[in-house]
């Protein structure tokens, strides 16, 4: 295989074989002896094995195979980081999403408590069925959550509590309520305030924590290039340096079997760096597009039914409620950067900015009647279901912005599994590459050790 | 030995590929803990400014209207600033939404005075502490929330003449035995910001003094057993007391003298002297008979005759 320049150099005996000690058994002080002459034996044998030009031809066998396997190993790592990384920055956005799920359910139970109060009396039944239902659903999202992600576990005992604080105190204001006792609007304001206390800014807490995993993840993408660029240079270098001594010493140009393992690693490094480059750029544009949508979305919708639940409470406080409307136009202002956030990513978004300047039309106006002195009918406005009313109003922008959510959603999560599925392929490849440049490497310094013999 | 160090190599690359990334994440912090409701301030108890006669009001007069009057007319409604959680007094009825009481009734008969119609009437609902500032920015035309003349307050707003002499009692669990505040040392009673109730509360040194918003935050507190009794004017505790039946007002009696006036703003006395006139007229055609028995009558006995207006100022 080698390419012979001139012949072969002259095979230089290895140095004559120390003679063996003697192993003779001997009482205790001998052992020493015995041992100390095993490891000399020892020593002056890979010494023996390893002198001369053979002995480097070995070295240099067992640098290069060694390097290849390393490569091998260090770039699969590579690619499992990188999928890793990705599945878990995958698995920390459902986890995102399930909070934002809980945050929005939590905020709209809220909006549809204090609504149905201030129809006063008996509180509609579609109302109090909605209330249940977002309270139920967050209920049953904390313990997905709790399982999904240990590291929240603490934050989401805490969460639970809470959340059955306040539907206690909802169910006292109910009661209270139904038997025409004014101390049931103290219970609703108490867990109205009880919520936005200690419920919310641990679901901020928790979304917080787990934004910032997921762009930890999304970042350590990255570090798949480390491995992979760091084992296939080290490698090349190991190799080269190895054909480069042995191209000397044997006056052979190329060992072709090794050039064929470095030729390949070459190939694994380069061909892989460009794969996982392309997961970088399609993990960006997720980034950029889909994700950054869903996170607009979410916070939008959340804002949106904190506005909702101050606009009702502004009414209960009847004439003081400023702060609750100041509240509101605060909760507003985060929901129309947040939805053009979202329109300037996707188009798809704006059906849910249109309906939600239907929605604060209808707020304005409930805030002229109410500043005018005419209460009854802010609350009729407010309260009503039929068409124009604040309610209709708001519950088209609460479909058309779930509808676009869940689809930014779907869409972030299939392109993360679409953007990591060549990568356990690519970890099998750069491993197999190393096994066979390591075998290629064994195989190409053999035939130079073979002219020794 | 390369044989081996590639066996080596493939076991650990197995290992590796098998167990790739783990990673664990640091505990979602959580917020620091929440305040519970907290005992009041305990600055001690100022010196209350006095004067003369704080009772005295404006006396009624055929004045031309002052420039008060004019603007409630231009705005064409009384607009009052009330409670909507003090059962009897100023509250709201959960079936028909609508804020009564015997303050309420009050503000019916100045409306009525002014516009020939007790239904001009818009109510703002604002807590013990807005009272005042509501006056003083002007949010509101007139006060009727159970507030007490006094000579502190007559500095920065004018009061009407007296409309109704309540004083300040204690409320407890019903089987509680404690009847006085000197018997609660060490307990924690509850009393609304801003009121004289709690200023007098602050004077029994061995209380816990816990503040709230309103006396119905009080009452929610008292149920949760965060608090062990409730102070405040008779009128209000039996309003609280007829929303819980394991609560009751003592039988000791009243340790205040609680005048209870309508607030107004303080730069004209003409409108002051227009609302005494009204209040002069209810007490003496039965209408303020008949609100007292219509809210007061059944938690308060029989109605007492109605405080004598006192003018001078």
């Amino acid at each position: 295989m080698s390419v012979t320049r001139t012949a072969p150099a002259a095979p230089q005996p290895g140095p004559a074989p120390t003679p063996a000690p003697s192993t003779t058994a001997a009482p205790a002080p001998a052992r020493q002896i015995s041992a100390s002459g095993v490891a000399g034996r020892a020593v002056a044998v890979v010494r023996s094995w390893l002198s001369g030009t053979p002995g480097r031809m070995r070295l240099a066998l067992i640098a290069s195979a060694a390097a290849s396997v390393l490569f091998g190993i260090a770039a699969a790592q590579g690619f499992a980081e990188a999928g890793g990384a990705l599945s878990r920055a995958d698995a920390n956005t459902a986890q995102l999403v399930r909070l934002q799920a809980i945050h929005t359910n939590l905020v709209r139970a809220d909006a549809v408590a204090t609504n149905a109060f201030l129809v006063g009396g008996l509180e509609p039944a579609d109302q109090r069925q909605e209330y249940e239902n977002a309270l139920s659903e967050a209920s049953r999202l904390i313990t997905d959550a709790a399982r999904s992600q240990p590291a929240d576990n603490a934050a989401l005992a805490e969460l639970n509590t809470a959340l059955v604080n306040y539907s206690g105190l909802v169910e006292q204001a109910r009661a209270n309520n139904r038997q025409g006792l004014p101390v049931g609007a103290q219970y609703l304001r108490d867990a109205s305030s009880g919520l936005r206390l200690t419920a919310l800014p641990l679901l901020e807490n928790l979304v917080t924590a787990n934004e910032n995993r997921v762009t930890t993840e999304f970042d350590g993408i990255g570090r798949g290039y480390i491995w992979l660029s760091a084992s296939g240079l080290v490698a090349l270098v190991v190799i080269g340096g190895s054909m480069l001594w042995l191209a000397r010493r044997t006056h052979r140009y190329i060992n072709m079997p090794l050039a064929i393992g470095g030729v390949g690693i070459l190939l694994a490094t380069i061909v892989g760096s460009a794969a996982l480059s392309n997961v970088g750029v399609a993990v960006d544009d997720i980034r950029k597009g889909p994700y950054a949508s869903t996170l607009a979305l979410a916070q939008a919708r959340i804002s949106a039914y904190d506005a909702k639940s101050n606009e009702s409470l502004t009414l209960i406080a009847r004439g003081s409620g400023a702060a609750f409307e100041k509240a509101w136009v605060a909760a507003a202002e985060q929901v129309d950067q947040r939805l053009d956030t979202a329109v300037a990513l996707s188009d798809d978004a704006q059906p849910s900015r249109d309906a939600w300047s239907g929605y604060t039309n209808v707020h304005q106006e409930i805030r002229r009647l109410d500043n005018g002195g005419d209460w009854n009918s802010a609350v009729t406005l407010a309260i009503g279901t039929g068409e124009g009313s604040s309610n209709s109003q708001f519950d088209a922008f609460d479909r058309a912005s779930s509808e676009v959510l869940d689809s930014s959603v779907q869409q972030t999560r299939s392109e993360l599994a679409d953007a990591g599925n060549t990568l356990p392929l690519w970890r099998w490849v750069c491993f197999a590459v190393g096994l066979l440049a390591a075998l290629c490497a064994w195989w190409g310094v053999s035939q130079r050790l073979e002219e020794y013999r | 030995m390369s044989r081996r160090i590639t066996i080596a190599a493939l076991l650990a690359g197995a290992l590796l590929l098998a167990g790739c990334g783990s990673s664990e994440y640091e505990a979602t912090p959580l917020p620091g803990a929440t305040a519970s409701p907290s005992p009041a301030p305990s600055s001690a108890p100022t010196a209350a400014p006095t004067c003369a006669n704080e009772l005295a009001s404006y006396a009624p007069a055929n004045e031309p209207e002052g420039a008060q009057l004019a603007k409630i007319r231009k705005q064409g409604r009384l607009i009052a600033g009330v409670s909507a959680d003090t059962l009897l007094l100023g509250a709201r009825n959960p079936v028909s939404n609508a804020i009564e009481g015997f303050d309420i009734d009050m503000l019916h008969m100045v409306a009525d005075a002014i516009f020939g119609d007790p239904n001009k009437l818009e109510l703002k609902v604002i807590t013990s502490a807005q009272r005042i500032p509501a006056l003083t920015d002007g949010t509101v035309d007139i006060v009727a929330r159970n507030m007490t003349i006094n000579c502190a307050r007559w500095q920065q707003i004018a009061f009407s003449a007296e409309y109704y002499h309540s004083g300040q009692k204690l409320l407890v669990s019903s089987k509680s035995p404690e009847t006085t505040l000197d018997q609660l040392s060490g307990k924690r009673v509850c009393a609304p910001n801003a009121s004289t109730s709690l200023e007098k509360l602050k004077q029994f040194t061995k209380v816990v003094p816990v503040a709230a918003d309103t006396h119905t935050g009080c009452l929610v507190m008292f149920q949760q057993g965060k608090v062990y009794a409730i102070t405040g004017d008779d009128t209000v505790l039996a309003g609280l007391a007829a929303q819980d039946p394991y609560a009751k007002v003592t039988k000791a009696p009243a340790f205040t003298a609680e005048p209870y006036g309508l607030g107004m703003p303080k730069n004209d006395p003409n409108f002051v002297r227009f609302v005494n006139k009204v209040l002069e007229d209810a007490k003496a055609d039965g209408r303020w008979k008949a609100a007292y028995d219509r809210w007061l009558a059944e938690a308060l006995g029989p109605a007492p005759a109605p405080p004598r207006p006192v003018y001078g100022r």
